[in-house]
């Protein structure tokens, strides 16, 4: 997976790349908006990481023009300005995700992940949560060697959890994922539907990888990072 | 013991006085119009008629026209001073830390207009100070920040036991400089007087529960929330309101052993709320490390007590209260209603 970094501090940048490709992604640096712009011309990225503040402009006005007239990979927003309002400011733009400075690049490696897994236009097939893999083109889940056997429902719910792996997928969302309108859902439909899974996937020696959030929603976290 | 000076009893007096000297120049015009002279006094009839003479000419003129002049004197004096009574009041009624707050001068009396300038003056200076002294706390957070990263991303690359020691230490200053952020955040969003939004708790509860949930469960540690009853709506500043349940569910992730649960409540009524399996914050306590917070003469280890007095801020901002229930390890945070 190929990730541009927008930073302009050289060592920063240096030292994230750094940390990425331990972790298997493939980086390249631009320090100034107009080398992403130089970058993005000639290569095709997954993801973008960018830093708020830059020699050349503002990283969250360049996007969000920048998503007005190109397609852009899913871009991860690094500021140093922190805290309450850059958040809001920085997804409304057209960032996915957005991180504090400063972050840990297993933080950032871990969202990178995430945000690959989300359906998009490089979307994989197969979509993998430690040793769990889900082929979303034939709806099947396998551990390892070991199938997990589902029904259309159980499937659609891992997926929906597997692509926001280690995020706390909230119920009502699951209830609109899984449901439609003309469905009748019952109260505890979705804790049904839960608990089945979760039984199936601890057959498959997954345990613990399905958890609840009581009052809030469920978390398909991979247990081993 | 002294008694303070007084408009009021300095008009009294000086219209006395005034009254006094009037009288004894009407007597003496009396005197000297009808001739009066002390053998008038020792017959009957002529005593009489001087008596008669001088409440005719003296007593009633001097009563006639002193007693509405004081009345009149005395609550021009009260109008007056209304101006200043009702500034008085809205002074009192300023809370901790408003900003931008002036005494209203448009229905003071001209003569009061010094005064209260100069007051005014001495509220914009104070809050000039504060604005830059707050910039800068804000200044020092962020361009601490670059250099903090490096050092956590060049600890990444070494493989030492201790390098995982000082990733620890890393982690705390992070979160002291976010603390720090937010509290300049907080004073700079109550300065700017950003209208409030209409919040849902129940809502809000569930993004910061979701939030960090990732983050608790990788502690080995769980995290639930319980919505109990009706739970109306409060009007405020939602970022602000997140950042404080968020630091109270922080507070409690310390506290609660491995394997233990941290449960976020909502309601009934305009209430959020942590109970942690910790030994419970008594009330003593937690209003010291507010307090001393506020005073920032003491720093905790960990940033623990910093954070509960942002809470404690933040919750002062939008008039509600920041308590202990020590006996149920509950720390609450209590809206108004409405």
């Amino acid at each position: 997976m190929r990730i541009l970094v927008i930073e302009d501090n050289e060592r920063l940048a240096r030292l994230m790349v750094d940390g990425l490709q331990l972790r298997g992604f493939s980086c390249d640096i631009a320090l100034r908006l107009s080398d992403a712009d130089d970058a993005m011309a000639s290569a095709i990225y997954d993801a973008i990481i960018l830093d708020l503040g830059l020699p050349d402009g503002d990283g969250v006005a360049w996007l969000a023009a920048s998503r007005r007239y190109r397609d852009m990979p899913p871009a991860i927003v690094q500021t140093a300005r922190g805290a309450l309002e850059d958040r809001v400011l920085g997804l409304d733009a057209g960032a996915d995700d957005y991180v504090v400075k400063p972050v840990e690049v297993e933080e950032l490696a871990a969202r990178l992940r995430a945000l690959l897994r989300r359906p998009g236009l490089r979307a994989q097939t197969v979509v993998e949560v430690g040793s769990l893999r889900f082929d979303t083109a034939r709806r099947t889940a396998h551990v390892g060697d070991l199938e997990i056997e589902l029904s259309r429902r159980e499937a659609d719910l891992l997926e929906l959890l597997m692509r926001r792996a280690g995020a706390v997928v909230r119920r009502e969302v699951i209830e609109n994922a899984l449901y439609n309108f003309h469905e009748q859902v019952t109260p505890n439909a979705v804790e049904a539907a839960i608990s089945r899974l979760r039984r199936k996937l601890e057959d498959a020696r997954m345990r613990g990888v399905l958890q609840t959030i009581r009052g809030v929603g469920y978390i398909l976290k991979d247990t081993a990072a | 013991m002294m008694r303070r000076n007084s408009v009021s009893r300095r008009l009294i007096r000086g219209l006395g006085q005034v009254g006094l000297v009037g009288t004894l120049l009407l007597l003496a015009a009396v005197v000297f119009f009808y001739r009066l002279t002390f053998s008038h006094l020792e017959a009957g009839a002529a005593l009489q008629r001087a008596i008669l003479e001088s409440l005719e000419h003296v007593a009633l003129p001097v009563v006639v026209l002193m007693v509405p002049v004081t009345i009149l004197g005395l609550r021009v004096i009260r109008q007056a001073f209304v101006p200043l009574e009702d500034a008085a009041r809205s002074i009192k009624a300023v809370k901790g830390h408003e900003r931008g707050f002036r005494i209203d001068t448009s229905q003071m009396p001209e003569e009061a207009l010094p005064f209260t300038g100069a007051v005014n003056d001495l509220l914009e200076r104070l809050d000039e100070a504060a604005k830059r002294q707050e910039a800068f706390a804000a200044d020092v957070a962020h361009e601490l920040r670059t250099p903090l990263a490096l050092l956590s991303l060049e600890l990444d690359q070494i493989d030492h036991p201790r390098a995982l020691r000082l990733k620890g230490d890393v982690a705390a200053m992070r979160r002291l400089i976010d603390q720090l952020m937010l509290l300049a955040q907080i004073d700079a969003a109550a300065s700017a007087q950003i209208a409030p939004e209409q919040i849902g708790l129940v809502e809000l509860a569930r993004d910061v529960v979701s939030q960090v949930a990732p983050a608790i469960l990788d502690e080995g540690k769980m995290i639930a929330l319980d919505v109990n009853g009706e739970v109306p709506g409060i009007r405020g500043r939602k970022e602000a309101i997140a950042a404080a349940l968020r630091n109270l569910v922080e507070n409690a992730v310390r506290v609660t052993p491995a394997g233990g649960t941290v449960q976020v409540f909502v309601g009934p009524g305009a209430v959020m709320g942590v109970r942690d399996e910790g030994p419970g914050l008594d009330v003593e306590r937690l209003r010291d490390l507010v307090r001393r917070h506020r005073r920032a003469d003491h720093a905790s280890k960990n940033g623990a007590g910093l954070g509960l007095a942002i809470v404690d801020r933040i919750m002062a901002a939008h008039e509600g209260v920041l308590t202990s229930n020590p006996d149920r390890r509950e720390l609450v945070l209590q809206f108004p209603e409405g």
